[in-house]
């Protein structure tokens, strides 16, 4: 008796420590990426051993941050796998870093990760009505696999989409037999899992990010600005954020944010600017002197700018923007310069003349500027010490032509008690003069760059008139932002449709006196339910 | 303002009145020709399956269908009693008696491995022995999905419930409505019209498609059958939609584009196919008229008489809000024009004019809208 319980006693005693060293050893160090893939992924996930390709499904496939949140949501959303956010978190990292893609291979598709749902592709035809119709292309051309993943991934789609043969554009071909017997295989050499640029990007020395950088950009409803950006380095590829700077109008701007970065050169950060919400999505090119990509804001990503970061760390020099990048010709204004490591009087080009430095500061000039009555119709390249930047500023006669941007938009209704908020969308107004041919809508054309303007709406078609879209679809504001109307059916209109609507936006521009006008176009539609990632 | 309201109401009672005296009307009537009794059979969300007698117009009964809704397809047994239905979310398969709601039927497709979908192809045999379904599996594996050949099942109805596949055979891929030849074969609505043995699994074309050898002037045409009906008169429609091009430059600006349909007739198994009317308007389901096969009618956001002969438009009327699916009584009496919302709308075929509305307690959503002739 005795010995058995002394027996048991030590048994439990050893259990109950193991258990205490277990515990105590999870929180002093958490599971990493690559454990939690090891211990939670294989629930369903098989291990290959193959040691560079270790889990089935998961080590054949490279994706951007966002592609992986997309397939991860998916994981716990719709196959329950049981990890938490923090560990979902802890697996993106790890994966976008190991499984990523090369700052090569994600150029010109950026916009798929941007959340600017008003760009227009152009798709290869073999994946237009095949691939892009649900979806944008960048979507899969922002992913690499092999040959396996991608029929998988066509197999995917089968499983998760049942009536998809059934659509529009996939009922009138063979659509499954299509997708695996030529798309997959196409999909297979132009995105294929193994590259040099990828070989290359993970031997390469990767940007730092704890500097000094210069923003630039513009918020829909508050304008452009500009500021210096402080990153401070926080461990684990991890930062804090400091900014302080001012609009185009000379208020001050300024606010704090976090940042993490992914593959060594996607940059993702939140940040708080006098009280607004936003987010930045940039990569850095190779060097890590600049960052580019777009800012917008949190609860509405339709409405943001490009953004442009520029290091401004010791020997770096560069002008990123000059504001506004035109002057007309027999005019003084003030101008401002953007960069890093500003220093000297600057020289904007012939016919061009500084007549006072109003402030000089490394990070941004402010300048008063003449131009000459005679100074030519045309581009100047900017010198500032040892920086020279082509084309910079835009000497101009007058306003020949007006385009309004971006040319094709899309906003949704939403709100009136529905679960999704209104889409809105935001225009700006870019200006041209006619070039040496004095003709409006040519090749030579000089682009000035944005201008302020006059925002108004009209009907796109006879339909839109007849349907009176103007009343219902939305209204525009001066800032050039498009609010739609209410969701849900409208017992005034035809047929109680939608608030929907297709409409034109003028923005008008002053061209001392005259009003200069350019359209675009803006289709008011209903709402989309899933919001995804990955354009 | 009080009189005209009063008066407003005092005309509805009596429309309402109107309605069921005309039903009373027509039912002596077909009492004497064909002791049946026609009723119009939908699915309304959450899930119920609708038993609407056709000469009041009025719901007679609701029968509880187990599972979430989805897709609502319905084929009825030859005698008119029982009513098979689609549901949960296009799996599973329930036959009810419309006369009192039992459950006599049911059988699951999908399995734990398997995710089986039918898109609507929902059957009978001539003699209501055998149900035919078109299953579209997915193996649901650890870490993938795997795509499955599609099958057509047959199920015995008198197995009752929980009811296994007696057979299976091979078909195309992208098959929507099904029907049944007086000879026994089935219909398949796929890419190119087809038709399959259920004792054989034999297969043979009936109408090309897809694959049809117009030349390279005509468009591949769009053909997509998920709201036809026509029981009415014994018919399977396959509407489509095609372009005759002016040239080999096949410019889609200059073309002339086209309503089509395969239209088979069961009873026979003979196959029509042509260019109906000009595409002036988008038509979900077509029905024809069971005087004169020469006239159809079209529904979605409008409701349209037509005819294919001529190929002349004879009457078009606005309707309140889209609708998909149209149906008719035999007697070519009243047009039923209905799917998406909560009503069916209710026309007279020779003017298109809206008679009444018939309430559901909930949207029909993609539902079929069946005509049910019980035998009494
Ligand atoms: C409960 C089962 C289950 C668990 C646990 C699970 N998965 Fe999956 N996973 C699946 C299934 C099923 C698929 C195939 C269907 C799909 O792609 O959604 C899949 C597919 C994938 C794919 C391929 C997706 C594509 O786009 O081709 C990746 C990558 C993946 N899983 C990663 C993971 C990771 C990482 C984990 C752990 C954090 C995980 N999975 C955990 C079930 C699971
Ligand atoms: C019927 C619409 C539709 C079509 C057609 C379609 N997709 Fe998708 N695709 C989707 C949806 C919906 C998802 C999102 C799945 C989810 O919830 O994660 C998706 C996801 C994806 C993903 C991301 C999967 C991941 O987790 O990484 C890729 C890549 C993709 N699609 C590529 C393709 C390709 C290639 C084709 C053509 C062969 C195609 N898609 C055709 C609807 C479609």
């Amino acid at each position: 008796m005795k010995q058995i319980s002394k027996k048991s006693a030590l048994l439990i005693g050893g259990f109950l420590a193991l258990a205490g060293n277990g515990t105590f050893a999870a929180a002093a160090q958490p599971m990493s990426g690559e454990q939690i893939i090891q211990q939670q992924c294989t629930a369903c996930h098989t291990k290959t051993g193959d040691a560079s390709k270790p889990y089935s499904r998961i080590s054949q496939q490279r994706k951007t941050p966002e592609g992986w949140q997309m397939t991860l949501h998916r994981m716990v959303s719709i196959h329950q796998a049981k990890i938490s956010d923090a560990e979902r978190k802890q697996v993106l990292k790890y994966l976008a870093d190991t499984q990523g893609l090369a700052p090569a291979e994600t150029a010109g598709l950026r916009y798929g990760l941007e959340r600017d749902g008003n760009l227009v592709e152009n798709n290869d035809p073999a994946y237009a009505e095949m691939c892009a119709r649900c979806h944008s292309g960048a979507r899969f051309g922002l992913q690499r696999r092999t040959r396996a993943e991608w029929d998988l991934l066509v197999q995917f789609h089968m499983g998760q989409i049942p009536t998809l043969e059934l659509h529009s554009l996939a009922r009138d071909r063979p659509w499954f037999e299509l997708a695996m017997n030529e798309v997959a295989p196409k999909l297979a050499e132009d995105f294929p899992f193994e590259t040099a640029a990828w070989k290359a990007w993970q031997a390469a020395d990767k940007p730092t990010f704890a500097h000094a950088w210069t923003i630039a950009g513009y918020i829909p409803g508050k304008g452009d600005f500009d500021a210096v950006m402080q990153v401070r380095d926080q461990g684990d590829d991890r930062y804090a954020l400091e900014i302080a700077g001012h609009y185009a109008d000379g208020r001050p701007l300024s606010g704090s944010g976090q940042a993490i970065t992914y593959t060594g050169y996607e940059w993702r950060a939140a940040l708080t600017l006098d009280g607004m919400k936003l987010r930045q999505i940039l990569a850095a090119n190779e060097q890590g002197t600049q960052m580019t990509g777009r800012l917008f804001m949190a609860g509405a990503n339709e409405l943001g700018a490009e953004m442009v970061a520029q290091r401004a760390a010791k020997g770096d020099h560069a002008v990123t923007r000059v504001m506004p990048s035109h002057i007309r010709q027999g005019t003084r204004q003030e101008i401002t310069l953007v960069g890093a490591g500003l220093q000297g009087t600057p020289e904007l080009g012939e016919g061009v003349r500084v007549i006072k430095t109003l402030s000089a500061g490394t990070n941004r000039m402010r300048l008063l500027v003449e131009a000459d009555k005679q100074a030519a119709v045309g581009l100047r390249d900017i010198r500032v010490g040892q920086i020279q930047v082509p084309a910079m500023l835009a000497v101009f006669d007058q306003v020949a032509r007006v385009e309004v941007v971006p040319g094709e938009s899309i906003a949704r209704v939403g709100g009136n008690g529905m679960p999704v908020a209104k889409v809105k969308s935001a225009y700006r107004a870019v200006g041209y003069a006619s070039g040496a041919d004095g003709k409006p809508g040519t090749a030579d054309d000089i682009r000035l760059g944005h201008m302020p303007a006059t925002w108004t709406l009209k009907a796109f078609d006879e339909t839109a008139e007849q349907d009176n879209d103007l009343k219902y679809a939305g209204t525009i504001d001066a800032n050039g932002i498009f609010t739609p109307g209410d969701a849900g059916p409208n017992p005034e209109r035809k047929m109680s449709t939608n608030n929907v609507g297709n409409l034109s936006v003028v923005g008008s521009v002053d061209d001392g006196g005259g009003q200069v006008s350019g359209e675009a176009h803006l289709l008011v539609t209903v709402q989309r339910f899933v919001r995804s990632s990955v354009q | 303002m009080n009189t005209k309201k009063s008066t407003t109401r005092a005309w509805l009672a009596l429309a309402g009145l109107g309605l069921v005296l005309s039903g009373c009307h027509s039912s002596v009537k077909q009492a004497a020709s064909t002791a049946s009794h026609e009723y119009l059979l939908t699915v309304t969300r959450p899930n119920q399956l609708q038993v609407i007698d056709t000469e009041t117009n009025r719901i007679s009964r609701s029968c509880d269908i187990p599972g979430y809704f989805g897709s609502g397809s319905i084929a009825t047994s030859p005698n008119g009693r029982i009513a098979y239905v689609l549901s949960n979310k296009w799996e599973d398969i329930y036959g009810f008696d419309i006369t009192d709601c039992k459950m006599v039927f049911s059988a699951k497709q999908s399995t734990e491995k398997v995710t089986v979908k039918t898109f609507f192809s929902l059957t009978l045999s001539p003699d209501g022995k055998e149900l035919y379904t078109i299953q579209n599996p997915v193996g649901k594996l650890p870490d993938r999905y795997q795509v499955m050949q599609p099958q057509l099942a047959v199920f015995d109805t008198s197995a009752g419930f929980d009811v296994q596949p007696s057979r299976r055979w091979p078909v195309d891929r992208r098959i929507t409505k099904i029907a049944t030849l007086a000879s026994g074969e089935v219909v398949l609505g796929g890419a190119d019209l087809k038709a399959i043995d259920p004792q054989n699994g034999k297969v043979r074309v009936i109408s090309k498609l897809q694959n049809w050898e117009r030349g390279p002037r005509w468009l591949t045409p769009d053909a997509f059958a998920v709201s036809s009906q026509g029981e009415h008169v014994g018919e399977y429609i396959m509407p489509y939609v095609t372009a005759e091009f002016k040239d080999d430059s096949m410019n889609f600006e200059t073309a002339d584009w086209w309503w089509g349909m395969s239209r088979v007739d069961l009873s026979t198994g003979e196959v029509e196919q042509l260019e109906t009317v000009p595409f002036q308007f988008i038509v979900f389901s077509w029905v024809t008229d069971p005087h004169d096969a020469n006239i159809i009618y079209g529904a979605f956001n409008t409701l349209s008489k037509h005819d294919i002969k001529e190929k002349k438009t004879l009457a078009v009327t606005d309707m309140d809000h889209t609708y998909y699916t149209i149906n008719m009584t035999s007697d070519g009496g009243t047009l039923y024009v209905g799917g998406t919302s909560s009503d069916i709308s209710v026309h007279d075929p020779a003017t298109l004019e809206k008679k009444g509305s018939i309430q559901l307690p909930g949207d029909m959503s993609t539902a079929d809208m069946r005509l049910a002739r019980l035998q009494e």
